[in-house]
């Protein structure tokens, strides 16, 4: 069964685990820590909670620590969990980037860092074909997938003049059972 | 002057990006270089891959731009900016969400977003994979990074490093 954390210092600890860990992503770490290791909630509430933060704008995993937080010690709790997630990968960044800062000058560093990166840009487009694949046998979402591509990637418009327009036109044909 | 405009801006682009940072990576990597000039889209490209390979979440992407734009205080407000607003949206909802579970809104909404998301994600690892004129080599490594990403549950850090490899050998 699941059991909350017992105090602000332990909730502290396990998100700082978490981040300490989390190379390559949060997501799955958050879930070895928070259901299989320390078992504060059940993989149910996980996916549920993990759910709602993919729909609602922000960091998912950030998102997810401020509401587990809140919901065992109030805002408190959240403070705790989310800067229990991000003080070491903060540290870890900036360091990163310091580092590289002093072999920036060299073109292997240069090749090897914006290869990196590069795949960091591969990983998107996959993830992208993944979430997508259920939309394949729906024209609309295809067309609006595409539509946001040309207007974003290619276009470059802001997406804060596309997002209400690409919204606005979603909620339509969602309400029509298009999407 | 500088850490009040970063603050408006990643609090603006917190309470857009839906789906993760991933969404609102175009718009940043387009107001960053194209409308603000504060970093090279090569230079963009380089920070990204700092925040891909270091640990934690991939908002730090955000601390690493107000670094490069303020110092450490830059790092931190753009931290806070591009988190705060969206938390703060995030606790409020959560309660509502409770309500209207059985609403017809809210699996629309939850429809709506998902080619939305598709759309952003896509276009934020095109824009990234082409800093500059298209590159054939660095789409070739994006296409093979996507591959993999799709083959099998490889840890993304073993393509990261793959990318690095290839990008010594290639670019």
């Amino acid at each position: 069964m699941a059991q909350p954390p017992r105090s602000l210092a332990e909730l502290f600890l396990g998100f700082l685990s978490i981040g300490a860990r989390s190379f390559g992503g949060v997501l799955p770490w958050a879930h070895r820590v928070l259901v299989e290791e320390r078992r504060w909630i059940t993989p149910e509430d996980f996916a549920e909670t993990v759910g709602l933060c993919q729909v609602l704008p922000g960091p998912n995993i950030g998102n997810a620590a401020i509401l587990l937080g809140k919901r065992w010690f109030g805002l408190r709790g959240a403070a705790a969990a989310f800067l229990g997630l991000m003080a070491l990968p903060f540290v870890w960044v900036l360091a990163l980037a310091a580092l590289y800062a002093d072999f920036a000058g060299n073109p292997v560093v240069r090749a090897v860092v914006t290869g990196v990166g590069t795949a960091g840009a591969g990983l998107f487009i996959g993830t992208a074909i993944k979430l997508g694949r259920t939309l394949a046998s729906k024209p609309a979402a295809l067309a609006i997938v595409a539509s946001v591509f040309l207007a974003i990637g290619i276009a470059r418009v802001s997406l804060l003049v596309v997002l209400p327009v690409a919204a606005a036109a979603g909620l339509l044909l969602s309400r029509r059972n298009l999407l | 002057m500088i850490l009040l405009e970063l603050a408006l801006y990643f609090g603006i682009l917190s309470l857009v990006s839906f789906g993760g940072m991933a969404s609102v990576m175009p718009e940043m990597q387009r107001y960053v270089v194209d409308v603000k000039g504060w970093a090279t889209a090569g230079e963009f490209i380089q920070l990204f891959a700092v925040a891909q390979a270091a640990p934690g979440p991939n908002v730090l992407i955000a601390s690493l731009v107000g670094w490069k734009v303020a110092g450490l205080p830059g790092a931190l407000v753009a931290l806070g900016a591009i988190c705060a607003p969206a938390a703060a949206l995030a606790l409020w909802v959560s309660s509502l969400w409770e309500r209207f579970r059985d609403s017809p809104w809210r699996g629309a909404v939850q429809r709506m977003l998902v080619p939305l998301v598709v759309g952003l994600v896509l276009s934020g690892g095109y824009v990234i994979a082409t800093p500059g004129a298209p590159d054939w080599r660095m789409w070739l490594i994006a296409a093979l990074s996507a591959a993999g990403t799709l083959h099998r549950s490889l840890n993304p850090l073993w393509i990261l490093a793959a990318g690095g490899f290839a990008g010594a050998l290639l670019l």
